[in-house]
């Protein structure tokens, strides 16, 4: 092949090569969080480079120093990921890549191809962040790029930057329509087409399938969302929103477990008296974890999740996306009394348990009519002594329920819940540990309830002949005055649970309140509306236009229907070019107008001052404003051009000037 | 690759954008013809992958953004076809030069409405050179240059204008209909022996004579055929080369440039021979006549005679052996 010689308006001027590396630094830069710092180091080194080569051009090496260079890219991102799999090692890799081809701009042409590929890194970055802010930034920046391609093309008179700035800004807005059209309609997957290989999340917060001392008191100083849930019925009271999560049977004294018998699949015994069910939808926020929070005792199971028989909801496959479900609960209701596995698997009884306890524990039994007696007995016994619900617990040694009831009695939930179960077990009642969240702050702008990491909780469930497993939150037992609101405030701040009571008076705090529930329901919005459309939404949006018979097909006909519908509108108002009228023309028009509405029509073969003298000798009256218009409007349109003083003028001449037909004969008034 | 348009046999198939009878062509709907470029083509290409890896995360954010680039592609391929719609074209010859030189011809491209047209080209032998922006209202003139190979009307066959606003993802274009030309002269040799300057008038009349001929007019690199006698012997001693000394005035000489009188061996190699010896005496002012078989332009001097000279050679059939000029009018 013959060597081609790059013709001069193909190739690119300095202040565009500028413009594409700052794009491409831009459009980077949120992604370098995410990516290990070996990536980052690299990435910043060839910028570097680049920027001084567009000072110093001898410095853009050769084709053998960018083989070098390829090879330097791809071992560090191999090496830096020990392998190709994992969305970070390919984002890694074709960002070492993409910043490589800054160094290879000889054409215009490879100038687009890197601006068209900071589109694609825009989408790859989507699958780390998916935050509102950074897809505003990451538009902003395409739209830079668009601008960049219009510069590229040329040809834009004298203030080529202004022009394809501009350009770009139009061609985006014009843009919108269809995009919004396309993704409203555009078919959906429902299950994904292949897996790159997942990357090893970094520390996803949220409650694990375990609990120790300690573990929820860290959890809660986290104060990031769980959940959201809007309420479809009349939402309960705040003490009321217990959020089950995992249900732990199995203790070692020291550490809660979910134990053997609970995972063992089997129908889920049903509820009876199940009355007056709670509606709700809740977005779970992804947590890596299978199970599904649900409000006390889930009447209903969503799709592609199933109730085990202790009444958790597992979903088949980790949470690694928000979900959404629609759920069906009851808070008043009996379960099925369990069989005796279940029973036995309830009173186990760690080896670690002192005697202390035990004779507690009997102390209680001997006091109690029946077992409900004896779980209100616990339960004042929490109230009644010198227990300290705080954040500050202090640590606990080994035997941690024993030396929580009988030495600090300061501690958390999972203290009181954990060492209360205990006591129960000891006492001959089944009992087990449920962790979950308690309560959720309702926010009246977005019209839904928000439950943070801040409102995790732990709490027991015991085994009541007669009544199932009833719920008993011995966290609530302690007296009011008891409670450390000061080491809450100080340590939560304003996101603290319902548990505390905090001072809110000021009133930057309330500003500042309603600033941040303002922002989760902006951010709950763009959750529920953008990033969890799915199928189902297009389905529902389909039946909503009675075509729900029709699905897919129905779907992909409204598609086709719809973007043809508006790209039309969308070229016929912004495309058609218009044809240019003289201003001092189109006053003129307007003047003759006027004038052939009280039958003074101008001739075709009529000149300005030949229609003006025939006017004046029809109608002397309207004689002094046609002369005046004719005197400013004849030279300003056949001699020295036009003024926007004159024009102006003429204007208000002609809007004030409303001939009436002669002799009184109006026809309309 | 269809940057490059297709052979002449093909394009003729193409619909041309017809001239009014104001010799200006409006662009219509049905002549403008649009295909990606290769930039158009590496965009969708790109957008393809982000469409089936966004799909594929069932990551909406993605695939909005994916959806945003490709509506953008989709509007821009709408502006670049009405970008060439409605556009007049006015092509004019430009100034006539030597066959081997360069043929320019005007490209007068009018914007009728109120929008800008930017980035109109029209390119040359497939390259375009420049590009411009047309404000509404307006017109400006692109300047086209084609090789001139042979003597005659150069006429501009093909006429192509492009556009690829806003986004270079999308080539459109049209062909216009012209028939403007421009004149080439033949391209003169590079010597050509002294024209007899007696031979052609026998009855050069004595008035004429040599009057004027000691009239220094300066010195002229030499030609092979000068005469001796008017080499610049003393310039030749200070080694400034052979220079001949011109003598001429205002009544000069009277040459008479004759087909008859030269001798080569086809008639393209003639015709070149007569163009040196028009240039030779237009350069030394002299009175100078053509004579070609059936044609005879009088003597004359100036920039305008020989311009008429040249055209008359350029424009010279000689299977035909008469004068086009003469049969046109």
């Amino acid at each position: 092949m013959p060597k081609r010689t790059t013709p001069s308006i193909e190739r690119p001027e300095r202040t565009q090569v500028l413009w594409l590396t700052l794009l491409l630094l831009a459009a980077y830069v949120p992604l370098a969080p995410h990516l290990a710092w070996q990536i980052s180091a690299f990435v910043a080194l060839l910028f570097a480079w680049r920027i001084a080569a567009i000072r110093w051009p001898a410095l853009i090496p050769g084709a053998w120093g960018l083989v070098v260079l390829t090879l330097i890219g791809v071992a560090n991102a191999l090496s830096t990921y020990e392998g190709w799999s994992g969305q970070s090692a390919g984002a890694a890799l074709f960002v070492s890549m993409l910043v490589l081809k800054l160094m290879e701009l000889r054409r215009k042409e490879d100038l687009r191809l890197a601006t068209t590929l900071i589109g694609f890194l825009a989408v790859v970055q989507f699958l780390f962040d998916q935050s509102p802010w950074l897809a505003v930034y990451l538009g902003a920046v395409a739209v830079a790029g668009l601008a960049l391609l219009v510069d590229l093309n040329g040809g834009l008179g004298d203030t080529p930057g202004r022009a394809a700035m501009g350009i770009a800004v139009r061609v985006s807005v014009q843009a919108i329509p269809l995009t919004l059209v396309l993704f409203l309609l555009f078919p959906r997957l429902s299950a994904p087409l292949w897996h790159l290989g997942t990357d090893p999340r970094k520390g996803t917060t949220g409650i694990s399938g375990t609990l120790e001392p300690g573990a929820i008191s860290e959890l809660v100083l986290n104060g990031e969302l769980a959940f959201r849930v809007r309420f479809e019925t009349p939402p309960p009271d705040a003490n009321q929103l217990y959020w089950r999560g995992p249900v732990l049977w199995q203790t070692d004294g020291r550490r809660w477990s979910a134990g053997a018998e609970a995972m063992a699949a089997g129908p889920a015994g049903a509820l009876q008296d199940a009355s007056r069910p709670i509606r709700y939808e809740l977005t779970l926020e992804p947590t890596d974890q299978r199970w599904l929070f649900a409000l006390d005792r889930p009447v209903s199971v969503p799709e592609g999740a199933f109730l085990t028989p202790d009444h958790r909801l597992l979903a088949r496959h980790p949470i690694s996306t928000p979900r959404r479900y629609r759920m069906l609960s009851a808070l008043r209701y009996r379960t099925a009394l369990p069989d005796r596995a279940g029973r036995e698997a309830g009173l186990q009884i760690p080896d670690n348990v002192t005697h202390r306890m035990r004779r507690l524990a009997e102390d209680w039994r001997s006091q109690a009519d029946n077992d409900w007696d004896l779980v209100e007995l616990g339960l004042r016994f929490f109230n009644r002594e010198a227990f300290h619900y705080t954040l500050l617990a202090p640590r606990l040694g080994s035997n941690p329920a024993d030396e929580f009831l009988f030495e600090t009695r300061r501690g958390f939930c999972e203290h009181y819940a954990s060492s209360f179960a205990i006591l129960m077990r000891l006492a001959g009642i089944p009992s087990r540990v449920v962790l979950g969240y308690l309560g959720g702050e309702p926010n009246p702008v977005g019209g839904y309830h928000m439950v943070r990491q801040s409102d995790a909780h732990a709490w027991v469930e015991v085994l009541i002949e007669d009544r199932g497993w009833v719920r008993v939150d011995p966290t609530a037992a302690v007296d009011p005055s008891r409670v450390d609101n000061g080491s809450a405030s100080r340590m939560l701040g304003s996101g603290a649970s319902v548990r505390f009571t905090l001072e809110q008076n000021d009133a930057i705090a309330r500003l500042a309140r309603n600033l941040r529930l303002l922002a989760d329901s902006l951010d709950a919005a763009w959750q529920d509306w953008v990033l969890g459309f799915s199928m189902e939404d297009q389905l529902s949006l389909l039946k909503w236009l009675r075509l729900g018979g029709a699905r897919e097909y129905g779907l992909a006909a409204l598609l086709l229907v719809a973007f043809s519908l508006t790209l039309s509108i969308v070229l016929l108002v912004s495309l058609r070019d218009r044809p240019r009228v003289d201003p001092l023309e189109a006053e003129y028009a307007r003047l003759c107008r006027r004038l052939a509405r009280v039958g003074l029509e101008r001739r075709p073969n009529e000149g300005p001052w030949n229609y003006g003298s025939r006017v004046r000798a029809q109608r002397p009256d309207l004689a002094p404003t046609v002369d005046r218009f004719l005197r400013l409007y004849v030279p300003a349109r056949y001699g020295r051009g036009c003024d926007p003083e004159i024009h102006r003028a003429l204007m208000s001449l002609v809007r004030g000037f409303r001939p009436g037909v002669d002799k009184g004969a109006r026809p309309d008034c | 690759m269809w940057r490059s348009s297709s052979p002449k046999a093909l394009s003729s198939l193409f619909r041309r954008v017809p001239r009014g009878l104001n010799g200006v062509a409006r662009v219509g709907r049905r002549q403008v013809y649009i295909l990606p470029t290769r930039s158009g083509l590496s965009f969708a290409a790109v957008l393809l992958v982000m469409l089936l890896g966004s799909l594929n995360f069932q990551n909406n954010l993605g695939l909005l953004f994916t959806f945003f680039l490709a509506s953008v592609g989709l509007v821009a391929m709408h502006h670049t076809w009405f970008n060439l719609l409605g556009i007049s074209i006015r092509v004019r010859g430009g100034p006539p030069v030597f066959a081997g030189g360069e043929a320019s011809f005007d490209v007068v491209i009018g914007s009728d409405g109120q929008r800008t047209r930017f980035d109109i080209r029209v390119p040359a032998r497939r390259v375009s050179q420049q590009s411009i922006a047309v404000p509404g209202g307006d017109q400006r003139t692109i300047r086209v240059g084609l090789p001139a190979a042979r003597r005659g009307l150069q006429a501009l066959d093909e006429l192509t204008v492009e556009t690829r606003y806003p986004l270079h993802l999308f080539r459109a274009w049209c062909y216009a209909e012209t028939d403007a030309t421009t004149l080439v002269y033949p391209k003169p040799a590079e010597q050509a022996p002294e024209p007899d300057r007696a031979a052609g008038d026998n009855q050069r009349c004595a008035l004429q004579g040599r009057l004027g001929t000691d009239d220094y007019l300066g010195p002229r690199a030499y030609r092979n055929g000068d005469s001796p006698r008017q080499i610049d012997w003393k310039a030749f001693a200070r080694e400034r080369g052979l220079v001949v000394k011109q003598f001429g005035g205002e009544e000069g000489e009277d040459v008479w440039i004759d087909w008859s009188k030269v001798t080569a061996p086809d008639a393209e190699a003639r015709i070149s021979l007569l163009t040196r010896q028009l240039l030779d005496a237009g350069e030394a002012r002299a009175r100078f006549g053509l004579r070609l078989p059936g044609i005879e332009e009088g003597l004359g001097r100036g920039r305008a005679h020989l311009q008429r000279c040249l055209a008359r050679l350029a424009l010279y059939d000689h299977a035909q052996a008469n004068d086009p000029l003469d049969r046109a009018s």
